[in-house]
């Protein structure tokens, strides 16, 4: 990470070999120019990857949670979440197409212990 | 994909002097596939880079993709499995009949074209996509490309690949795999894991109405499902964990918003060829990350009683074996 130039005041922090997980392809040479709020370059990454990089921010643009629509804290998010997938006989674990390998691990367990369902986009 | 006959991008890159795209559009849907793996990259093997590869592209309709192909079949939707039926048959030199050819909605001299190029390649590499994959006969079509890629093998070296798609799904994959023994489509409604998709995949279960909650993780069912399978994310609760407020969150009883994996989250995503890549984050999220959320749920849920009635604890491998 060194600071550049660039056409504003403030100076760009630059990320060398950034990885975009947008597709399949996963290229890990991009070059991404940010200043810890959003994403203002993404070098040789193509059009959809560049708009993956650049459309999400720092911000906190969504609630942290919502629980029936009515926001609340994560704790609390949390608390219920594991209420309801207890109570459950059979609870669906499901997605892990937009996450990281350690999260899927953690679903598999949830699964697990939930004695439930796991399953992901690949069976559509 | 037990015993598919595979390699990595790299090895394409360095090696494949013959490429076919089967049911897909890498031009539009894997924009770098092109020039950072397959077709544009000059190596000791291929000096002339692109002038060194042919590429053969597989399917019902002109895509963008057209334009970088040197050779386009176009095959009549419905008949890829009739497709690579005829060219095992006619790699083997058995007897096709013209009907059997028509059927495809190509002529002869096509494919024993494209079979003697294949043949007289020195690294031949398949890639399927979703077209291939996702339409008449799924699985089956799938399973007859890597078995003609396995049998190319009496001749030259031959390779498939699954061109996957949608972030880290090839990650899903494996670590199922890896913690389960199966990829996808799993039960533990016994105390351990069994595989049988069609009865534990998400859309039949959900049609079904066989769960009676659902954790949804980095995907939209409620965007892309059909409809009877939303209708039953909205009868029972529905825990969702995106980045946004999703299609499914709006049904869902508790979201939980997390931080863009890659971007604001740090972890490792799996590509295509199940070679794993570390994420380099930019950006500090106000949002935890998916991995901290679950984790968090997983151990909200380790301090409750275990779901077996007392007595039927299945044997497991723990501390008090
Ligand atoms: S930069 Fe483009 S081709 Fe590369 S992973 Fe991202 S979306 Fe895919």
């Amino acid at each position: 990470m060194s600071p550049t130039a660039s056409k504003s005041d403030t100076p760009l922090q630059v990320i060398d070999n950034a990885t975009c997980t947008f597709c399949g392809c996963v290229c890990d040479d991009i070059q991404l120019h940010h200043d810890e709020m959003r994403i203002h370059k993404a070098k040789k990454a193509c059009v959809l990857g560049s708009a993956w990089f650049l459309n999400h921010t720092a911000e906190k643009k969504y609630p942290s949670a919502l629980i029936d629509g009515k926001e609340a804290t994560v704790d609390e998010a949390i608390e219920e979440a594991a209420r309801l997938l207890h109570e459950a006989d059979m609870p669906l674990v499901y997605g892990m197409s937009n996450t990281t390998c350690e999260a899927q691990k953690e679903c598999a367990a949830l699964a697990d212990s939930l004695g439930g369902l796991l399953d992901s986009h690949t069976s559509l | 994909m037990g015993g598919k006959v595979t390699c990595t991008l790299g090895e394409v890159k360095q090696r494949a002097d013959f490429i076919i795209y089967w049911g897909g559009n890498p031009a539009e849907c894997h924009p770098r596939h092109f020039s950072k793996y397959t077709l544009m990259q000059k190596s000791k093997f291929l000096p002339k880079g692109r002038k060194d590869r042919t590429m053969v592209l597989v399917d019902i309709r002109e895509t963008k993709s057209v334009k970088a192909s040197d050779i386009f079949l176009q095959v009549r939707p419905g008949k890829d499995f009739e497709l690579i039926t005829i060219l095992r048959a006619l790699v083997k030199e058995q007897q096709v009949t013209d009907e059997q050819i028509e059927e495809t909605g190509l002529s002869r001299e096509a494919l024993n074209d494209l079979v003697s190029r294949m043949k007289a390649a020195k690294f031949g590499c398949m890639f399927f996509g979703m077209g291939l994959s996702m339409t008449r006969g799924k699985h089956m079509n799938s399973a007859a490309l890597l078995t003609l890629a396995a049998e190319m093998n009496a001749f030259t070296k031959f390779v498939a690949m699954p061109m996957r798609g949608h972030g880290n799904v090839t990650g899903a994959d494996v670590i199922m795999r890896w913690q389960t023994g199966f990829p996808f489509g799993i039960s533990f409604n016994r105390g351990y894991p069994r595989y049988n998709p069609g009865e534990f995949s998400t859309i039949d279960v959900l049609v079904r109405g066989d769960c009676d909650a659902a954790f949804i993780i980095g995907a939209d069912p409620g965007g892309t499902m059909p409809q009877p399978a939303i209708n039953h994310l909205k009868r029972i609760p529905t825990i969702v964990l995106d980045p946004h407020i999703t299609h499914t969150s709006k049904l869902a009883r508790v979201h939980i918003t997390t931080a863009a994996q890659g971007i604001a989250a740090p972890g490792t995503a799996y590509r295509m060829d199940e070679i794993p890549m570390p994420l380099k984050p930019a950006l500090k999220s106000p949002y935890p990350s998916d991995e901290e959320v679950v984790r968090r749920i997983n151990e909200a849920i380790a301090k409750k009683p275990f779901w077996l009635p007392e007595g039927s604890m299945p044997q497991m491998v723990t501390e008090q074996v």
